[in-house]
């Protein structure tokens, strides 16, 4: 038995290390999450770069003049506005406008609010954090401001403070990080997916399309053998489009503009060898649920469209979980890929991993994994599955 | 020495096989002649294991291929109707692999792989990928690794099916050999012609049940008629009628 599992799984990687399709998709489709990541952390890091300097287009500015000098003080780089500002603003040229009225003076030596007006365009995510520093600034003219006028009068300024809102963030500078890693384990349970895809879908539906289903069960060989044989081969493929998967993500975080996103993530040997260690059991279960869909197939492509949705139904969870984080709850570590998922965000995350939820996952992994092939292995020689085509 | 005794199979309300018994002997080669939808392939396939007789059984060389498929299949070498080929790999990996599902160990296979390419005349595609090979090379390449295990028996559905004419005769010569060779060969046509230059006994089989069998002497006189085309005529339509 152990020697014909060897010969098919044998066979099988001999053919598909020959095929194209099967090598792109176990060595480049797994590189499109890591370059995904890549590039959006370059982008976002582009677009909050605190060190970029504030700028700042003022109308009136010679109306108050101690509120230039006031931002001036705090790093602000201030230019008089264009008289098409408004448009400016539209098409983004501009972050964001100050106009000073023309009362101001004379409301504010009333010691009445004085306006100014901030003119942004708020559906601008680019421009959001310098508008959100210049009314920060203003905020913080205004009580300097407010408090001399209080104190000028004899009045404790720390009277007109009933509530001092003290705000203390317990997510660690990681959990922050990890909402936007959180891609990570999705594109990971899409790379277990996709990396042995092909090989599932050939060695069972284009077996049957090609017609050399019924000569190899002419031999005297045990269907189990043939699944299991496969299956092995399945399973290393995926196994080789999740490492490139798992190094390309590193490779993506560590080269990613972390420090300027203000975000501390360890991602080290350590995180990829867990990661690999949450992964390899689904794989498992991955490979026997793509055999098992592709036997029903009489053809690649028939096989292709099922399998595609397959792929589709683990990851809703992940999905899910993502957007509207829920507390686990036990059951769910037995799940084939929402224990895996809940896994992966706990180590990207930071927090502890326990042994016991992963054996739990590996165990649940593993069942639903040898349910799916005792069913391919039944399956392969009904009469409709070896003379249907 | 394959017995097929009292077979019967239907699938839903068609009947394909009913009550089909023959005895194919060592050192011979048997014939299954029949119009398409005769029942030929269904009862190939009862005898190779792969599809089970609702009634009836299958002895190869004393083995019921029902309880114990895995020994029947030792025993036989089959070219089924699906000849489908791996396109990745080459003519000598196809023999290779199947070679290795037999049990062959690596010396005899190793043997075994060159006698095949010097039988079947492959020595310029041995080496070669399987996409893109002409009909007769396919077959020639299916006729290899069903062979490869040096079965005492062969099984071969419609062999020649879509030859050109050397191709043909190259399979036939194969045919010849292995019953020189002692070997127990049945093979299924449609084709009067071939089945009466090749034959030692021939098992006409219409709508799934045996018409005649016998040597080609013993059918003409049993229908009467000199030419064995009128006798296949007569046999395979009168009846079915009657």
């Amino acid at each position: 038995m152990m020697r014909l599992i060897r010969v098919v799984f044998g066979k099988e990687l001999r053919d598909h290390s020959r095929d194209r399709r099967s090598l792109l998709s176990a060595l480049l489709f797994p590189l499109i999450g890591p370059l995904t990541i890549a590039m959006v952390m370059t982008l976002l890091a582009s677009w909050e770069s605190t060190s970029r300097p504030l700028e700042i287009s003022v109308v009136g500015q010679d109306r108050a003049p101690n509120l230039a000098a006031f931002l001036l003080r705090n790093g602000a780089h201030l230019s008089s506005a264009p008289a098409d500002y408004e448009s400016k603003i539209k098409s983004g040229d501009l972050d964001v406008v100050l106009v000073v009225p023309e009362d101001f003076g004379k409301d504010f030596l009333a010691g009445r609010p004085a306006t100014v007006q901030i003119v942004e365009d708020g559906s601008n995510n680019r421009t959001r954090r310098a508008v959100e520093r210049t009314k920060n600034l203003l905020r913080i003219y205004g009580h300097e401001i407010g408090a001399m006028r209080l104190l000028a009068r004899g009045v404790d300024p720390e009277l007109a403070v009933a509530i001092s809102p003290d705000e203390v963030d317990l997510s660690t500078k990681q959990q922050q990080a990890a909402s936007l890693l959180n891609m990570i384990p999705i594109f990971l349970l899409m790379g277990a997916f996709i990396g042995g895809m092909h090989v599932a879908i050939d060695a069972m539906a284009g077996e049957r399309e090609r017609g050399s289903l019924e000569p190899l069960l002419v031999n005297p060989v045990p269907p189990s053998a043939v699944v299991l044989g496969k299956w092995l081969a399945t399973t290393v493929s995926a196994l080789v489009g999740v490492l490139v998967m798992l190094a390309g993500t590193a490779a993506a975080v560590h080269r990613a503009p972390l420090e300027e996103l203000g975000l501390k993530v360890t991602f080290g040997m350590h995180e990829v060898w867990l990661l690999l260690v949450v992964t390899v059991p689904l794989l498992l279960f991955t490979s026997a649920l793509q055999m098992l869909v592709a036997t029903f197939a009489r053809s690649f492509k028939e096989a292709q469209t099922y399998v595609t949705l397959v792929m589709f139904v683990p990851i809703l969870p992940g999905m899910f979980l993502s957007l509207s984080p829920i507390k686990p709850k036990p059951w769910m570590h037995a799940v084939p890929t929402l224990s895996q998922d809940l896994l992966m965000t706990d180590v990207m995350r930071g927090d502890p991993v326990t042994t016991l939820s992963l054996v739990f996952a590996g165990i649940g992994a593993a069942l639903v994994a040898a349910l799916c092939l005792v069913i391919t292995a039944r399956l392969l020689v009904q009469e409709k599955i070896v003379f249907g085509r | 020495m394959i017995e097929a005794v009292k077979l019967h199979r239907r699938f839903g309300s068609v009947v394909a096989v009913d009550d089909v018994s023959f005895v194919a002997r060592d050192g011979a080669i048997t014939g299954l002649l029949g119009p398409n939808g005769a029942g030929k392939t269904t009862t190939l396939r009862m005898v190779y294991t792969l599809v089970k007789p609702d009634s009836g059984e299958v002895r190869v060389d004393g083995v019921n291929s029902a309880t114990d498929p895995l020994s029947a299949r030792r025993r036989l070498g089959v070219l089924p109707d699906a000849r489908g080929l791996y396109p990745r790999l080459t003519a000598r990996e196809h023999i290779r692999y199947f070679g290795q599902l037999q049990g062959l160990d690596d010396a005899r296979l190793a043997k075994r792989t060159e006698e095949l390419i010097e039988l079947l005349d492959m020595r310029d595609i041995a080496d070669r990928r399987t996409q893109g090979f002409s009909q007769g090379e396919r077959v020639k390449v299916a006729l290899a690794r069903a062979l490869v295990h040096d079965p005492p028996n062969v099984l071969l559905d419609e062999p020649t099916n879509g030859l050109d004419v050397p191709s043909t005769r190259a399979t036939r010569e194969i045919i010849r050999r292995l019953k020189d060779a002692g070997r127990c060969v049945v093979f299924s046509s449609h084709v009067m012609q071939e089945v009466a230059a090749l034959c030692d006994r021939i098992v006409i089989v219409a709508h799934g049940r045996v018409r005649a069998e016998g040597t080609v002497d013993e059918l003409r006189a049993q229908t009467g008629m000199d030419n064995l085309e009128d006798a296949f005529v007569k046999l395979t339509t009168d009846e079915a009628q009657s």
